[in-house]
């Protein structure tokens, strides 16, 4: 499929704000940011970017704003082809695949994506109702909210492969530990296995530690059909790949497994012509810890039902291989939805050219991304490559 | 607000779900509830699997602890849903409670 392409994805800049509960910050603030330290990593000037992507899910249904792209280009001060992309917590994940179609069609020399959110201006259970705009209507009349669905499948996954509450809390100490070493992650600090067991109970057996928090932060890449100032160390995107499933728990027929990240992954690897083996790195979308154990399972990391025992065993910490979520994760780092894909290519665009600082992976050549939107409505796969 | 329309296009759907005997597949306990749902937390959803084979996202009522597992036997009643708006339209729909 790869050789297709008209062009070659390279990455020039990248860059995330600090992720947390930033009252300060307004979301042209955060999006002003990290678009312009992006810039600046590119050698491009403003004047260079022929189209922005900005992914985002709450900005209409929290802020009232429901004109993105527009937003964010007078913000800019260009005004060039602006759109925002949705697709629940996959809306950043998205806006990459927009803007890697954009560069690999070769409409456009040089794009921007961003991705954006702003949640902690709001009540939680006002969050909590509008990230259920990515659910079925059953499940928002049931009033199901995101921990419950993914409860439901964590009950699932213990009940067929025996995973234990303490499995799932393996992946939060550990995720955690890598947030320690990440300066812009919402909590950057080491947690205790038996901290997230006594944690309180938010959608049983969920826990509040193993639950990623809400979060406000933005990230930005600069995608280009050119290496420019990357000659030497250029990272590309060698895959970007998009399945759907359906968009309720219930229509589904094993809730062990997320069909859309099996049927995305499975594209990216063949798009890339890379096995699961392959990967060094990878961002994992472990918005809850179950999903990260689901998550290691769908990419063909571990076989179905070995995840947990791995991640125990500190396979995927740093120090093992493949090492998974080094920015600290959804968990750890933060999920502002609309700019958790982004901030995923962010981090392994860093690792694969070795400047990814404490968390660093020695020698990483292959990094993977694994975006989720809903329960697994929508899956992205993204497969950079530092050559 | 929750709109009349909508609760009166839906009706047609929910009659055909009620009174059918399920098997609870999946359940999750809600400590941390959504707006429109505060005043019944904590509460339980469950995923439930009709003798057809298709599947249903909703509540549990009317349960003991020892209904909580996986395979237990529900029945599906109609039940009011979320708090009503300021309206005033009380909006139901489907619910499971257990049997057996």
């Amino acid at each position: 499929m790869a050789e297709k392409f008209k062009n070659k994805v390279f990455i020039l800049g990248a860059s995330t704000t600090k992720f947390g509960e930033l009252w300060s910050r307004s979301p042209r603030d955060l999006a002003k940011e990290c678009v312009f330290q992006a810039l600046e990593e590119s050698g491009l000037e403003l004047s260079d970017v022929e189209a922005i992507y900005v992914g985002n899910m709450l900005s209409g249904s929290l802020g009232g704003q429901d004109h993105l792209g527009a937003f964010f280009a007078e913000e800019l001060g260009i005004s060039v082809p602006a759109m925002k992309i949705e697709g629940a917590c996959a809306s950043g994940g998205l806006a990459m695949h927009a803007g890697f179609t954009a560069i690999t069609s070769g409409l456009y020399k040089n794009v921007l994506v961003v991705g954006v959110e702003k949640m902690t201006d709001y009540k939680p259970e006002e969050v909590a109702k509008a990230l259920m705009g990515a659910g079925a209507d059953s499940e928002r009349e049931a009033g199901a909210t995101f921990p419950s669905l993914y409860a439901m499948i964590a009950r699932s996954h213990m009940e067929k492969y025996g995973t234990t509450e303490k499995d799932m809390a393996e992946v939060a100490v550990k995720n955690h530990y890598h947030a320690s070493l990440n300066s812009h992650a919402q909590f950057p600090h080491p947690i205790t296995l038996e901290q997230v067991l006594k944690s309180s109970t938010v959608s049983s057996p969920l826990k509040l530690l193993d639950c990623s928090p809400i979060t406000d932060g933005a990230a930005a890449v600069v995608l280009s059909q050119e290496s420019g100032v990357r000659s030497q160390e250029s990272v590309n995107i060698i895959a970007s790949a998009v399945a759907t499933d359906t968009l309720g728990l219930a229509e589904r027929k094993d809730l062990t497994t997320l069909k859309s990240a099996v049927d995305a992954a499975k594209k990216a690897y063949q798009m890339a012509k890379v096995a699961a083996q392959d990967i060094d790195v990878a961002e994992v979308h472990d918005c809850f810890t179950i999903a990260e154990i689901i998550a290691m399972e769908d990419l063909g990391f571990f076989p179905k039902g070995k995840a947990a025992s791995a991640i125990r065993e500190g396979k995927t910490r740093l120090g093992g291989r493949p090492v998974v979520n080094t920015s600290g994760g959804l968990k750890a780092c933060g999920h502002p939805v609309g700019a958790t894909g982004v901030k995923q290519i962010v981090e392994i665009y860093r690792q694969l050219r070795g400047i990814a600082g404490k968390k660093q992976v020695k020698g990483a050549k292959l990094g993977l991304t694994h975006n989720v939107g809903g329960s697994g409505a929508t899956a992205v796969i993204h497969i950079l490559k530092s050559l | 607000m929750i709109s009349p329309v909508k609760i009166w296009r839906n009706q047609k759907k929910i009659q055909k779900l009620l009174g059918l005997e399920a098997k609870i597949v999946s359940f999750t306990r809600v400590h941390v509830p959504p707006v429109g749902f505060i005043s019944q937390a904590p509460y339980v959803i469950i995923v439930a699997e009709f003798n057809s084979g298709r599947r249903y996202t909703a509540q549990l009522v009317d349960w003991e602890e020892h209904h909580l597992k996986i395979g237990q036997k529900v029945i599906s009643v109609l039940r009011k849903t979320r708090d009503p708006s300021e309206e005033g339209v009380i909006p139901y729909g489907v619910k499971f409670r257990p049997i057996g």
